[in-house]
């Protein structure tokens, strides 16, 4: 049985490790309720978008030209990886790393070897990770998540958009946490680019307004698409960012509820010990009282 | 009409008004009352809010326009400065 001291040390120790967890669980609770925030808020914006690209281009006859919807043969591979900046929020960041890991496994192992497939991280975490494996590194993107907002997600997203359209990157995979709900993210693996073709088959009479458009329907079209990608690539950010912290808040629950547990069984030794000493203490006065009344 | 600025990050404006006037990519102009349905691009300027509690200004990097059945949505990809 340890000594007194040690189990009051360690219970110490770990009532102040529960004062941390309790306080980040706290932090993170914050910061998800602000991160939710600012995904119910571009949610119409970006349905509006799409309604409004749907609503031209569904008045325009043929084809419409579109740079980002060119499917080539795949030579060179872009993986975006959306990670966080800060660990101690569970499986969070090793889920994305490890879907990446597999992505690059099942579908892109030959030009692996070749050396063709590079990463883009946006966060610390799913840097660090692959740096330490020798990944092929792009440009990272480690302090987005500090000061999260449009301008500076757009310039990731831009910087995937120009390498797609000079041709260094034939296809742009981005894997990233979906957030469903508080306890649970979901690790989505989507093609960025090219677009995958909508089939907007069905004619409908009513979407069929008359509307003016300034400059052209053509010229809206080309501003609408790469913006529309931008404004999706900012959503994913979003999503991840709401994701983490409410993997975080889950983690670090966990993390108080284990550290009361802890504390339970540690009070429990520390009381059994103390009675034990006690017990041990009154049977030696005892023993003495004895031998002097005998003496 | 019914006019709604928004961004990316926030709801910049929300309300009834009476004329707003827009930096139109092809040039700037004004939608006013029942005005026939129009999508426009914008480009970075100033819009400009006519209201009955007077006029605001709010300045946009670019974004695009869509007039329909009297109510305007303005998708702004950036609020610049709100004066």
């Amino acid at each position: 049985m340890p000594s007194l001291k040690e189990v009051k040390n360690r219970i110490s120790s770990v009532t102040s490790t529960q004062q941390i967890t309790k306080a980040m669980k706290m932090v993170a609770a914050a910061k998800l309720r602000k991160a939710q925030d600012r995904i119910i808020q571009i949610r119409p914006y970006s349905q509006k978008l799409s309604a409004l690209l749907s609503n031209v281009s569904g008045t325009i006859t043929g084809d419409i030209e579109n740079k980002y919807a060119e499917e080539r043969e795949v030579n060179n591979v872009l993986i975006m990886v959306v990670t966080s900046d800060r660990g101690l929020c569970g499986a969070f960041n090793a889920n994305v790393c490890k879907a990446v890991v597999a992505l690059i496994k099942n579908k892109y192992a030959e030009l692996e070897k070749q050396g063709k497939v590079k990463l883009l991280c946006v966060g610390k975490k799913g840097y660090d990770f692959f740096k330490r494996r020798d990944y092929n590194l792009l440009n990272d993107y480690v302090e987005l998540f500090a000061d999260l907002n449009f301008e500076s997600a757009r310039e990731a997203a831009e910087f995937a958009m120009n390498g797609f359209e000079e041709g260094t990157f034939d296809v742009v995979d981005l894997v990233y946490n979906e957030f469903k709900n508080v306890a649970t993210q979901i690790v989505r693996t989507e093609q960025f680019l090219p677009i995958a073709k909508v089939e907007n088959e069905e004619e409908d009479e009513s979407l069929n307004l008359d509307y003016i458009f300034e400059p052209t329907k053509e010229e809206i079209i080309r501003d609408l698409i790469p913006y529309s990608l931008r404004i999706g690539f900012y959503k994913s950010l979003l999503e991840s960012n709401a994701a983490e912290h409410g993997a975080r808040m889950t983690a670090m629950s966990q993390a108080t509820d284990n550290a009361q547990e802890l504390l339970k069984q540690l009070k429990l030794t520390y009381n059994r010990s103390r009675q034990a000493a006690i017990t041990k203490e009154i049977l030696e006065i005892v023993g003495g009282a004895e031998a002097l009344a005998n003496g | 009409m019914y006019l709604e600025v928004i961004t990316p990050d926030k709801k910049a404006f929300e309300g009834e008004v009476t004329g707003v006037k827009l930096p139109g990519t092809s040039g700037s102009f004004e939608v006013l009352n029942n005005h026939a349905p129009i999508i426009s691009t914008l480009e970075e300027g100033d819009i400009r809010i006519n209201s009955a509690k007077g006029t605001t200004h709010i300045k946009i990097g670019g974004g695009i326009v869509e007039m329909l059945n009297n109510k305007v949505v303005v998708l702004a990809e950036s609020i610049l400065e709100n004066a």
